[in-house]
């Protein structure tokens, strides 16, 4: 057997003494071994991978979603606040004076932007107009020698009027003297921002769940990792690996998981937008709103994988503060 | 003060058994010693006080003047670093080659890939494997195994080279080729401890042995300047 020679061997005074040679280079190395490893790792275990993505990815696609929803529900707010108002339908026979003076009194309220009279002639003759069939029409209106359809007119109010101060209008309204009904324009429309709140809180508590499940599923999997190289952790702590060098991998791990997942997610909220972007239109064109779908943005995109990253770091530290602590501190 | 010294060092266990009772020795630089006693003697304990793995009860365990209980946490790794540790179960990792199992120490200390296979191939014809590299730990003999272990105990020059039942697993042949390279390692500077029950192999290697029982020092055949107990 031969014997190397042993110029340069470590002669290091002090018994504690950090190795020559450049720090940065040989942190910049590990690193790069670490990747390498991770994704030696992961690929040896593409399926069980896979499933960690996919978990993760439904994890993050509810939030992801609802963010979606949000942003959505927040431009088509602010399209209806522009066409709020009430329509006001007067007495059949209302003398003209009535109609113009409640016109007057409406005007000087600092919520109403604006009226518009339409008069009985006005609204018979924009009737028969949007008639298939005028003349039947014509010829029915003739018979009876009066026109049945009363004044009314359309209260445009301020952009910034909230539904409250629509509601107490309308009900003001209505109990002036001639005014037979008044109906709210888009009232649905704020029925469906409270649900939209609502949903909100309830999509924000689930998203949290959710959030703590992703967690979860990577700080399980992370330990998996660890018990699979528990043998080799041992070994590195008798030879000198210090804590920071031990648990490396196991946040290359938690990140791979984490940025895999995130990516699974903006597939998934992809397709589910896909789905949903055509029956969507549809029935908002149907109540002449038109709002196409908005927020998939790449800082969206940039956020969701972000999210993803921080979940997996997350459930990396939860994994390595459970099992990797005795040997980082003893080495056995 | 000798290289490795234990003063006074008692070793009790959390169920009140002492691994260690009072025990006093000194190591010199260079040299290469012999724990011997049954099993239980105090053996693994001993050399798991000098690797940092346990501390003692009382007493100080002083290794080039430091105490080890002195160490941070933090400081306890780049100790480790000048330890070569060879134990007897080996504990090389089934699913890498040779080559990886003994570069695993070098991938802690910032030398070049060149340079870490160098000295990786430079341990392997240290023990006669040189062209073993590309092998998994279980295509190897029980011998080879022990001696790849040997092999990334030296691949990074270690001041220290603590073996824990080397022999334990070998034939006698393979026993005395194993002595033979700790000789060769304690030639170059390394101060050699080797834990072993095996008498017969260890009374001819003309090294000091000090023998324990139930966690005492009851015999040191230390020559005059082998730094014996105090």
């Amino acid at each position: 057997m031969t014997v190397p020679d042993r110029n340069g061997a470590a002669s290091a005074t002090s018994l504690a003494a950090k190795p020559k040679g450049s720090a940065v280079r040989a942190w910049v190395a590990d690193h790069r071994r670490v990747a390498s490893d991770t994704a030696t790792f992961v690929s040896q275990r593409i399926l069980r991978s896979f499933l960690v993505w996919l978990m993760v990815g439904i994890a993050l696609t509810l939030p992801g979603l609802l963010w979606i929803a949000q942003s959505n529900l927040q431009a088509f707010g602010g399209q209806w606040q522009g066409t709020a108002g009430l329509t006001v339908y007067m007495n059949i026979g209302a003398p003209d004076s009535q109609v113009s003076g409640l016109a007057s009194q409406l005007q000087e309220s600092d919520a109403v932007q604006r009226i518009v009279l339409t008069s009985p002639e006005e609204a018979l003759n924009q009737l028969l107009a949007q008639s298939d069939d005028s003349e039947f029409l014509r010829t029915a209106l003739a018979a009876i020698e009066t026109n049945p359809l009363p004044a009314s007119f359309s209260v445009v109010l301020q952009a910034d009027t909230s539904f409250l101060q629509l509601d107490a209008l309308s009900r003001q309204v209505l109990a002036m003297p001639g005014v037979d009904d008044v109906e709210i324009q888009s009232a649905w429309i704020e029925r469906l921002r409270d649900l939209g709140k609502l949903a909100n809180r309830i999509g924000g508590g689930l998203s949290v769940i959710l959030l703590v499940a992703a967690v979860l599923v990577t700080f399980a999997s992370v330990r998996l990792a660890i018990e699979s190289k528990l043998a080799e952790l041992r070994v590195l702590a008798l030879v000198g690996a210090t804590a920071s060098q031990m648990r490396r991998p196991f946040f290359y791990f938690g990140a791979s998981y984490g940025v895999g997942g995130g990516i699974m997610a903006i597939l998934l909220i992809a397709l589910f937008l896909d789905q949903i972007e055509a029956p969507l239109q549809s029935l908002l064109i149907s109540y002449q709103v038109g709002v196409s779908l908005a927020g998939f943005t790449p800082s969206f995109l940039l956020t969701v994988v972000l999210a993803g990253w921080l979940m997996g770091i997350l459930g990396a530290l939860l994994a390595l503060s459970q099992r990797l602590g005795h040997l980082t501190n003893h080495g056995s | 003060m000798a290289f490795l010294q234990f003063e006074h060092v008692t070793r009790r266990f959390d169920n009140g058994q002492e691994g260690l009772s009072d025990v006093s020795l000194g190591i010199e630089q260079g040299t290469m010693a012999f724990l011997t006693g049954h099993s239980g003697a105090g053996k693994s304990t001993l050399l798991k006080l000098l690797i940092g793995i346990e501390s003692p009860t009382s007493g100080r365990v002083m290794v080039d003047g430091c105490d080890l209980k002195q160490l941070s946490a933090k400081q306890m790794p780049w100790y480790r670093r000048q330890i070569g540790i060879v134990l007897q179960d080996h504990n090389l990792l089934p699913d890498r080659t040779v080559f990886e199992n003994v570069a695993l120490p070098l991938r802690l200390n910032p030398i070049s890939a060149k340079d870490a296979a160098r000295r990786v191939r430079g341990a392997l014809a240290t023990v006669d494997l040189s062209d073993k590299g590309g092998l998994l730990p279980r295509h190897l003999s029980t011998g080879e195994q022990q001696r790849v272990g040997i092999a990334r105990a030296v691949v990074t020059r270690p001041r220290i080279i603590l073996a824990d039942e080397p022999t334990g697993n070998l034939d006698p042949f393979l026993s005395r080729q194993v002595m033979a390279l700790f000789h060769q390692f304690r030639d170059l500077g390394s101060t050699v401890l080797v834990a072993s029950h095996d008498i017969d192999l260890i009374k001819d290697q003309g090294c000091r042995i000090l023998h324990l029982s139930q966690g005492t020092l009851v015999q040191d055949t230390a020559l005059p300047g082998e730094g014996g107990a105090e």
